[in-house]
């Protein structure tokens, strides 16, 4: 009998192929049980900015008796895949005024600084890339629903900190793609390596018509020249995607996948479709492997975005002032009903034994607990998927009352990186791991 | 010539050829490597000529064959020939030459008799000296036919240094792109810019992409062409950084300062005491610095005619009070004049401060007070009144004294006008300046003086930046050129008076093509309104002051049709009808404050109007300007390939450039952009800009070819340089960069061939401050210390004072004094003996010199270099004492006399020594610890025979550089406290000691070395190849012109450039018709990695 691990690299390798192919299920038979370990790993970040309605936020009890608030109502069908986790915060994020000192370092743990010169470090989502994005085409897409806004808070913090949660590096946040045309573009047109393929072709060109015009000595040094870019253009090759194999390949498999269009060019009018589209860009991007890193803000910090569909006629950040209003709650609901899109959407793509879910953690979260007093002295948090077996889900942890090295955002983020494969000594202000994680 | 100087010159010569051989062994395989380069030159020479010289080749028949045949080969031959040297291959002439440096072995070996060696029998004397005389004879004969001879100078890229300094000054931007690539490797001559070394592979390659698109993204459009940014232009706080700070350096550029034109107007009052009794106002503006359009106005207030004085009242009254009581030159004390024009200054910027027109934003009844539309109103409002004095501001002196605040109110919130606080700042300042109270009779005359000071001193030249509470600048510092709005980022030029008063034609086009600038590259209008229409705009319906309106159905926001709609919303806003209470409090605000509830402000709609049609107006005009600039930009893309090609583009080199860009923007979909930068990466990675390539014009003449095609190279054999590759010859070996416009000017009218305009210009590019590069390649090469700015051998904890500064200094030193040298073309022997040096203050401070003072009480920084003349009062002068190269001798805890004896033998005087034999027990490396000085340790050099042959050569000259410790630091005792003993028995018997010793025996025995070592290496780094035999008469004529002229410095230089060497290029011929893709075997060879690589030392 034919006993042979087939890791994704053979499949990849024997088709030819360039994408990644979803998991297809024939290939199956040829190996042992494929476990879990074999999947990759990938990990979402969704915001929403000004906090939520305190009042409607909680979850209690584990498992199938857990029993949801009424904001956390669209997770009920899934609630055995996600974790509820109460009382968590960014000391750096108190006392230095409100909103863009409370959402510059969300992400990061670190101090931020003010005036013309941003600062603050890298965000965790950004630390998984630079090691997850390695193995794939795009590091990580950083999306947005919410135009960025510029210029400075009266804090005299700049607005770059309300606008952005993904950091690249210290010093630069990753500029948020708000077209979802665009995002899909950056995915599926590897505009990168095309270019890059473009210009050595017109090297070579180049070259070789200047190989006639020199002497044969010359000639010769000449070649070094053209060798080294056909060389290097065979690896930038290599890593070029092919349209539609995909598709073609699924459909000879008869396997339902989930496909899309590209977008349209411009901006949705509705929210709701620039979610949604924006949702599903996410979702194929980590079915197809494009990336495991994903961020995508709805609203950002100060939004002024408008939900007449809510029947709610303030803005959101004036909402936010009056957050344990029915309006904010719809509000908030209504983005707790986005985070529930994508996960559902996730979990509806198999892979191996479970769904591309179970070998993801989506982590939703806000600035604030309490918009109308710029309190963030916890912060509302809700995981979904269980990274491949690591992460035990199904539970509601509350830390509220611990005692504040007990409860650091940074802790979190340094438990889940280590499942990642990213053991690091430190991260933000932490250095423990989070217990009961 | 006597044979024996001869003899003196080919050894000298091989011993210049380091590696090639040694005196005492050689080995076969070092030699195989060390001298291919010769091998290819001297098959060159071979294949060249058409026949050898038959009296010679008769001669090797007759009686050198025969004679190696008898007295050698039995011994030299065979499968183990002795020495490794079988003598029975040579069975030609043609065999001797090909291989000719084991020859002038051969000949050593007989004259100084050691071959054949005792107890073999003496081949007769006759004989012998006719084989002896025949080896010298083709050396000549070699250089009678052949001298002059290009030799193989192969296609070569650019050295990751002269990439830096070209992109340099390409861009115009110092970006260093190739700052992270692997060090380039040297060639056999020590130099990294041949193609002996240099090579492409496939990971250079991916960096040079990697540069090329870093270099790209620092690329930025202009409305007339392109410019460089010092950093990536890809994020939007990047493209308003860099328009910002460029506008804001040039007001601070300007002068302001009335203390300055109150200063000038005294010098040119006292002209005549001050000596300069023909100066004019436009001359003593020159002068100081000022504007020579201000300078009148404020002399014409000042010194007003007498009779006009009597009746001057007001602070026109005091001003000109003041400026009567500035002391005459003879009467001031030195500082006096400075100080009092400095009170007067006070004294108008206080008055103008207390009377600078005052102005808030329009109110309209359920709009915020600080909306935009208002709060732009008030700010033109103050644009346009700099010049003007508040009346409001003046008290009569019958009115009662003004009450005083106590406390100002709070600061206005968010999205509150910031005029009633900064009212309330600008009244207490009022109450308290005596200056403003006016006799009630007079009124209208002394409103008059206040109006007339105002016209002439502006309160502001120019608002660099604005918080929320401007004029108040007590908070939200730093917000560059900022409109002062709350969250939303907006901009408003405010320079009127700059404009007005100091800025003549010329200033007034470059800050308007700033600000244009600044539109165009960061479109800040359309963003503005942009954030405003989505954060903002819907305030008009009572939604709130954070509040957008929704995004429009298909169209963008910036449509003009949107525009005009917000506009007419927001003016029939302002024209509703209100009740005329003006503000009143509701019961629900906790705290109370105040609403406005009516009238709205009359000027309100026309403050709506202007807001919005002038951003609809800035944002098509934006948009017409982009598309008149697009050819523009293909312009300057021209224009940049041409400067990177360093030549003219051909007809189709455009053309397909263009068709390049067109493809990118039509079928890849690129923005302008990104097709801009995408063609810039093309032409960065185009062979054509990364290798040099010399193109030969027409056989004739370089005048007559168009110097773009290279013509000639299709017949092998030795043609002329076009004038462009020669101008890029020229420019790559001074600059280590391209030529610049001037250059390439005398490369397109072809004169750059004639003698004196190529001598012309050399002697301009000498005194050009781009020759450091040239100080900072050839002599860090030559002398091994191009890498010393990462040298990390010093312990740090030992020597604290040796800190990346002082680092970065040592390595400084040689380059300033020789780039000093060639810019002033001084004496080449001060390298030896120079009783000066540079240095600047924390090297000063490192020699024991004292604190650097600058010239004419500039400002000193850690750059300012100067020139210390006495420096041998502190144990410096020239080259050798130099901190830099006893450190990078030293192996970090102790000094090595051992090296740095090296150095001065084999670097400096260029002699060549063998390695030391594999087993040799190492010295203890750190000084401290040792029992004995290291001269002591080091005695076994001299003492056993088989270390003294060749450590007798150096060691000394290490031992009598003993009096300066392991950074070079001037010393009397070691790191043990053994008191350091500095004398030398020089080779030969000489004694001496110390510094002065070294430069002693030099001066009578080595100077010729030195002076050949100098001119050989340059010869090696102006050609870009190894030297070969044919360029000994190069280097004999380099030596005789220094000496004819005194040992000026640039002689070498513009020997070297008039050579036929440098003039011309040997071609091998055009290709095979199917000239193999992979590199053939022969050529092959040429990219074998070379060794030992010079830029390590011998241990």
């Amino acid at each position: 009998m034919l006993k042979s691990r087939v890791s994704r690299r053979t499949v990849l390798r024997g088709i030819g192929a360039t994408m990644a192919l979803p998991w297809l299920e024939s290939l199956h038979a040829l190996a042992d049980t494929p476990s879990a370990a074999m999947f990759p790993k990938r990990f979402g970040v969704m915001f929403m900015g000004c906090g939520i309605n305190e009042d409607y936020w909680s979850a209690s009890g584990n498992g199938a008796d857990m029993v949801l608030s009424k904001t956390l109502q669209p997770l009920e069908s899934i609630k055995g895949k996600i974790n509820v986790i109460d009382g968590l915060f960014n000391k750096a994020a108190t006392g230095q005024g409100i909103h863009p000192a409370q959402t510059g370092q969300l992400l990061t743990g670190m101090h931020i600084s003010k005036g013309a010169i941003v600062h603050s470090g890298i965000s965790v989502d950004q630390m998984l890339a630079s090691k997850l994005g390695e193995d794939t085409s795009q590091q990580s897409i950083v999306l947005a629903c919410d135009q960025p806004m510029t210029g400075y808070h009266e804090t005299n913090f700049s607005l770059a900190y309300s606008s952005h949660v993904s950091w690249q590096t210290p010093d630069s946040p990753v500029p948020v793609e708000v077209y979802p045309s665009h995002a899909w573009d950056n995915l599926f047109d590897n505009r990168g390596s095309e270019r890059n393929i473009s210009i050595l072709d017109r090297m070579q060109d180049s070259a070789k018509a200047l190989t006639t015009k020199i002497s044969s000595t010359d000639a010769s040094k000449l070649d070094e020249y053209l060798t080294s870019v056909r060389e290097v253009e065979k690896r930038v090759e290599g890593t070029r995607k092919t349209k539609g194999t995909a598709e073609d390949n699924a459909k000879a498999m008869n396997k339902p996948m989930f496909s899309m269009d590209r977008p349209a060019n411009g901006l949705p009018e509705d929210l709701r479709e620039h979610s949604k589209l924006m949702c599903d860009i996410v979702a194929i991007a980590f079915q197809t492997d494009k990336t495991r890193v994903a961020s995508l803000i709805i609203s950002r910090d100060l939004s002024a975005m408008y939900y007449p569909f809510l029947n709610v006629k303030d803005g959101h950040h004036s909402a936010s002032h009056n957050n344990n209003s029915d309006g904010y709650e719809r509000i908030s609901r209504f983005h707790v009903d986005q985070f529930a899109y994508l996960a559902k959407k996730l979990d509806s793509m198999p892979e191996g034994d479970g769904t591309v879910l179970d070998h993801s953690c989506l982590m939703f979260l806000s600035n604030m607990w309490i918009g109308r007093k710029h309190d963030n002295s916890r912060l509302p948090l809700v995981l979904a998927g269980g990274l491949g077996g690591t992460l035990e889900t199904g539970r509601s942890i509350n830390f509220v009352g611990q005692a504040e090295e007990k409860r650091k955002m940074c802790s979190l983020y340094l438990s889940l990186m280590d499942r990642y494969g990213m053991k690091l000594e430190q991260f933000g202000d932490a250095q423990e791991r989070l217990e009961q994680l | 010539m006597m044979l024996g100087e001869k003899w003196d010159k080919v050894i000298g010569y091989v011993r210049g050829n380091p590696g090639v051989f040694s005196k005492s062994e050689y080995s076969l395989n070092r030699m195989k490597f060390s001298i291919r380069p010769l091998f290819l030159s001297v098959v060159c020479l071979g294949t060249a000529a058409a026949a050898n010289n038959p009296l010679l080749e008769k001669q090797f028949n007759e009686n050198v064959k025969p004679f190696v045949t008898k007295y050698c080969v039995g011994c030299h031959s065979g499968k183990t020939p002795a020495a490794s040297l079988d003598l029975k291959t040579y069975s030609t002439m043609d065999a001797v030459l090909a291989d000719y440096p084991r020859w002038v072995i051969v000949h050593d070996k007989l004259e100084a008799k050691a071959m054949p060696p005792k107890p073999m029998p003496a081949p007769p004397a006759a004989d012998e000296k006719k084989v002896i005389t025949w080896i010298a004879e083709v050396r000549a004969d070699e250089l009678r036919r052949h001298a002059g001879d290009p030799g193989p100078v192969l296609l070569r890229r650019l050295s990751n240094n002269e990439y830096n300094y070209t992109v340099r000054d390409l861009t115009g931007v110092d970006m260093q792109p190739a700052k992270e690539f692997p060090s380039d490797p040297s060639n056999q001559a020590g130099f990294d810019n041949s193609g002996e070394s240099l090579t492409m592979s496939s990971a250079l390659m991916k960096k040079y992409l990697q540069a090329a698109r870093d270099v790209a993204s620092k690329m930025v459009l202009v409305p007339d062409g392109i410019e460089f940014a010092p950093y990536p232009m890809l994020s939007e706080t990047d493209r308003d950084k860099f328009p910002i700070q460029r506008i804001v350096n040039f007001y601070f550029s300007q002068p302001t300062d009335f203390a300055d034109y109150f200063q000038a107007a005294w010098k040119y009052k006292y002209r005549a005491a001050l000596g300069k009794p023909n100066a004019t106002l436009a001359s003593t503006a020159a002068d100081a610095k000022v504007s020579a359009k201000y300078l009148p106005m404020v002399w014409q207030l000042i010194e007003e005619p007498a009779a006009k004085e009597k009746t001057e009242v007001g602070p026109i009254a005091k001003l000109q009070g003041m400026w009567r009581d500035l002391p005459a030159p003879s009467a001031a004390q030195p500082g006096a004049v400075r100080a009092k024009c400095e009170e007067m200054r006070n004294f108008v910027v206080r008055v103008r401060h207390d009377t600078a027109m005052q102005f808030a934003t329009p109110k309209v009844k359920g709009l915020p007070t600080a909306a935009q539309p208002l709060q732009n109103w008030k700010l033109k409002q103050f644009a346009a009144h700099h010049r003007e004095s508040d009346p409001a501001a003046l008290r009569n002196d019958t009115d009662p004294a003004p009450v005083v605040p106590e406390k100002l109110p709070k600061k206005p919130g968010l999205h509150q006008d910031a005029s009633p606080y900064w009212a309330a700042v600008v009244d207490k300042s009022r109450a308290t300046d005596e200056d403003l109270v006016v006799p009630a009779a007079e009124r209208s005359k002394f409103e008059t003086s206040f109006s007339r000071l105002a016209n002439v001193f502006p309160d502001a030249f120019f608002i660099s930046e604005r918080g929320r509470y401007w004029p108040d600048d007590s908070e939200d510092r730093g917000r560059l050129l900022s409109a002062g709005y709350h969250n939303v980022m907006g901009y408003y030029r405010d320079d009127t008076a700059l404009m007005e008063l100091i800025l003549d034609a010329k200033g007034q086009q470059e800050l308007n093509r700033l600000w244009e600038q600044f539109e165009y590259i960061s479109n800040y209008t359309a963003r503005t309104f942009i954030q405003f229409y989505l954060n903002q705009s819907g305030a008009v319906y009572g939604k709130g002051a954070e509040s957008g309106s929704a995004l429009p159905v298909d169209h963008e926001v910036t449509d003009q049709a949107i525009i005009e709609k917000i506009r007419d919303v927001w003016v029939a806003k302002s024209l509703e009808k209100t009740s005329s209470d003006a503000f009143v409090t509701l019961p629900g605000d906790v705290p109370p404050r105040e609403r406005f509830r009516g009238p709205n402000d009359p000027m309100a709609p026309q403050a709506m109007r202007e807001h919005f049609d002038g951003i609809n107006a800035t944002i098509r005009n934006l948009e017409k300007m982009r598309i008149a600039s697009e050819p523009k930009h293909l312009d300057a893309l021209l224009k940049f390939a041409a400067k990177a090609y360093r030549r003219p583009l051909t007809k189709s080199e455009k053309d397909d450039m263009l068709a390049y860009y067109q493809k990118l923007r039509e079928k890849d979909s690129l923005n302008e952009t990104d097709a801009m930068r995408e063609s810039l990466v093309s032409v960065l990675m185009s062979p054509k800009f990364l290798y040099r390539i010399d193109l030969l014009d027409g056989l004739a003449d370089a005048r007559t070819g168009s110097g773009l095609q290279n013509v000639a190279f299709a017949t092998a054999g030795v043609h002329r340089l076009s004038a462009y590759a020669l101008a890029s010859r020229l420019s790559y070996f001074l600059w280590s960069s391209m030529p610049d416009d001037e250059l390439l000017r005398h490369a397109a009218s072809g004169d750059l061939v004639r003698p004196d305009v190529l001598l012309a210009q050399t002697r301009r590019m000498m005194k050009d401050d781009r020759v450091s590069a040239f100080a900072t390649e050839f002599t860090g090469n030559w002398l091994s210390f191009r890498q010393f700015e990462t040298f990390n051998s010093v312990d740090k904890d030992r020597f604290p004072s040796f800190t990346n500064d002082l680092r970065e200094a040592m390595f400084q030193e040689p380059i300033h004094f020789v780039q000093d040298l060639i810019a002033n073309n001084g004496n080449a022997l001060d390298m030896l003996y120079g009783k000066y040096t540079f240095v600047n203050p924390v090297l000063a401070k490192h020699y024991g010199m004292p604190e650097i003072q600058a010239a004419d009480g500039a400002k000193v920084t850690a750059n300012t270099w100067i020139k210390v003349d006495d420096a041998n009062n502190y144990e410096r002068g020239g080259l050798l004492p130099m901190a830099v190269f006893l450190t990078n001798s030293s192996p970090g805890l102790r000094t090595s006399p051992v090296k740095r004896g090296f150095w001065v033998v084999h670097k400096l005087l260029g002699e060549s020594i063998p390695p030391p034999p594999a087993v040799v027990p190492e010295l203890p490396h750190d000084e401290a610890k040792m029992d004995l000085p290291l001269r002591e340790v080091l005695a076994q050099h001299r003492a056993n025979p088989v270390c003294a042959g060749c450590h007798a050569r150096f060691d000394v000259f290490g031992l009598a550089l003993e009096g300066y410790g392991p950074i070079g630091e001037a010393r009397k005792n070691d790191l043990a406290g053994h008191p350091v003993d500095n004398s030398a028995t020089f080779p030969g018997g000489d004694q001496g000691s110390g510094l002065d010793g070294v430069e002693t025996f030099i001066r009578n025995h080595r100077q010729k070395d030195f002076i050949d070592g100098l001119a050989r290496n340059m010869v090696a780094y102006a050609l870009n190849r190894s030297p070969q035999l044919s360029d000994e008469g190069l280097v004999d004529r380099m030596k005789l012109n220094l000496a004819a002229k005194g040992y000026k410095f640039d002689t070498l230089i513009e020997t070297i450039v008039t050579s036929p060497q440098f003039l011309n290029k040997r071609s091998s011929g055009a290709p095979a018709k199917s000239a193999p893709v992979t590199p053939s075997g022969a050529v092959a060879r040429l990219n074998q990695p070379l060794q030992p690589n010079h830029k390590q030392e011998l241990q």
